[in-house]
């Protein structure tokens, strides 16, 4: 099999949804892996450039939405090539796994966002012995 | 006065030829088509984006420093590799796929992983030995001085 190489992420870049954003700029729509342990739902969100202060989580109604902001850099060089944008990140999710609200968890390195959604105990798969009756 | 007929006489005909030509052409090089309105998040794949190589870069000059950007999130440092000769950069690098243990299961995979390898030739020969590359939040950023002999020389005229 050969190698497998890397293609150009493609950066979509998003209208508003409902309401628009009140701080200018462009918004990109970030790639996501999600993927499901029996304890866990785990999110991983590419953000290059956002440091982990400039993340913002927001729960509601189910629905979890990722901000992530791009500082504007500014200076008096000479642009010589542009190939990517940069721009600030949103996506939203509606969680349709039970998961326990109150212990989300996130932690960002490398421009990637990791959530962590574990589920709720009554959630997690048991065995239940059935009794004879 | 007979009524102009648009589209039949021949000149015109051909001319709907071309235009329709010209529409492909930068419909296969932007992906959109021309005029129409922009689209949010639903451009297909254009021929602009399949003639690039990962990662994508942007390069800018700051006074007598070319400053190369490169968005690789989630890479470690020890995965890239940096290469100057002359006036050649050439980065190449693995993101390494995932390694999830038995029971899970995907619901979502949009981050790619694999190899890459990309060279860009700079305007200018740069001193490799003062090149600097640093890699903080996903963003690489290699600054890379231009040589001090291809840069201009300013000569004092002496009066005699």
């Amino acid at each position: 099999m050969p190698e497998q190489e890397l293609k150009i992420p493609e950066k979509k870049e998003i209208a508003p949804p409902a309401g628009e954003f009140t701080r200018e700029g462009s918004y990109y729509t970030p790639a996501v892996d999600i993927y499901e342990t029996p304890q866990e739902l785990v999110m991983l969100v590419d953000m290059p450039g956002v440091r982990s202060d400039d993340v913002e989580i927001d729960l509601n109604n189910s629905v979890i939405s990722i901000v992530g902001k791009v500082p504007v850099f500014s200076d008096d060089s000479r642009e010589l090539l542009t190939e990517y944008c940069t721009g600030n990140y949103f996506r939203s999710f509606r969680i349709t796994e039970v998961v326990d609200q109150s212990r989300i968890s996130a932690s960002m390195s490398d421009g990637v966002l990791k959530l962590t959604l574990p589920k709720l105990e009554k959630a997690v798969p048991r065995k239940i012995a059935i009794q004879s009756a | 006065m007979a009524p102009w007929r648009f589209g039949s006489d021949p000149l015109w005909s051909e001319f709907d030829r071309l235009r329709r030509g010209m529409d492909d052409l930068f419909t296969a090089l932007t992906g959109t088509r021309p005029f129409a309105a922009p689209r949010f998040g639903a451009l297909p794949a254009s021929l602009w984006a399949q003639g690039r190589l990962f990662p994508l870069l942007n390069v800018r000059q700051a006074g007598d420093v070319y400053v190369v950007t490169a968005e690789l999130p989630g890479l470690k440092s020890e995965d890239l590799e940096i290469n100057v000769e002359g006036d050649t950069l050439s980065l190449k690098g693995e993101r390494k796929p995932l390694e999830l243990s038995e029971g899970t299961s995907y619901h979502r995979r949009e981050r790619a992983s694999g190899k890459f390898h990309r060279s860009i030739t700079l305007p200018n020969k740069v001193a490799a030995d003062d090149v600097k590359a640093t890699y903080k939040d996903g963003v690489l950023t290699i600054r890379l001085p231009i040589e001090k002999a291809v840069l201009p020389k300013h000569i004092a005229i002496s009066a005699e």
